[in-house]
């Protein structure tokens, strides 16, 4: 069957307006664009990483804090050969049903293991990285975490980077 | 945070099922999908569709043209569910009631 228009409108209007209204100056707005970086090579050479804000991480690591008021300004290493049952979510602001069954909904870690596998991306970087989004204070983020994960991630050698804000 | 990997020189791209949220934001390369928040990927056990969808992203890393600028990928929720429930019927994960 083919969608409608309206069946491909975001599942959540407003969401932008919601949060900040409910968390007033926790959402962002930013006027100026960045640059395009150009991919240098094709992608079947390319070392990709994945950044994501879905609180997954390795079971034994310090679990991110999910009920600081002001939010968790850490992120986790979670290793792009890690099994989904080595893994697990901290993260209570969005709905985990899916990933609860089949983590790869959220972090397709096995996906992006395949298309490696398969030579449709070059490789993968040893280590993707994980934080909780819903953080209070985006200057903070911005200024802290989000400079901590592009220096980790350009140290790595990424060469480009898949994201999933959750 | 995808912003400022950019800067670095890395080319990024993200998978959002917050239009608004990212229109906002302007990060340099998206692509939106109407899924629950949560399931950017699409569904449980649902490969092809997960695959998709990165690749639907990654594709954008040579092809956008313009920052900020947000591709809708032509994916609608009801169908991948659609497609979920029956791909776990099939693999025995979902068993029906039977009348009586």
């Amino acid at each position: 069957m083919t969608g409608t228009s309206s069946d491909r409108e975001q599942l959540r209007p407003g969401l932008w307006a919601t949060v900040n209204e409910r968390y007033p100056g926790s959402m962002i707005t930013k006027p100026d664009l960045v640059p395009l970086a150009r991919l240098e090579k094709s992608l079947a050479q390319t070392r990709l990483t994945f950044v994501s804000t879905a609180g997954v991480q390795p079971k034994g690591t310090l679990p991110f804090d999910v009920v600081h008021p002001v939010g968790d300004y850490s992120f986790r290493r979670v290793p792009s050969t890690a099994e989904p049952a080595d893994l697990e979510i901290h993260q209570l602001k969005y709905p985990t049903d899916g990933a609860n069954r089949d983590l790869n909904v959220i972090f397709p870690i096995e996906r992006l293991r395949e298309l490696a596998a398969e030579g449709v991306v070059g490789g993968l970087t040893p280590d993707f990285f994980s934080f909780i989004g819903y953080n209070m204070d985006p200057e903070r983020l911005e200024r802290t975490l989000a400079e901590e994960i592009a220096a980790a991630v350009a140290a790595d050698g990424a060469e480009a980077a898949l994201l999933a804000p959750a | 945070m995808q912003r400022a990997i950019e800067r670095r020189g890395v080319p990024t791209v993200s998978v959002t099922v917050a239009r608004d949220v990212t229109e906002h934001a302007t990060p340099p390369r998206a692509v939106f999908v109407p899924f629950m928040m949560g399931h950017h990927f699409g569904v449980p056990f649902h490969w092809d569709l997960q695959r998709r969808i990165v690749l639907e992203a990654l594709d954008r890393l040579g092809k956008a043209e313009r920052s900020g600028e947000i591709h809708d990928v032509p994916v609608t929720w009801a169908e991948a569910r659609r497609e979920g429930v029956a791909i776990e019927r099939a693999l025995g994960l979902r068993t029906e009631r039977r009348p009586g």
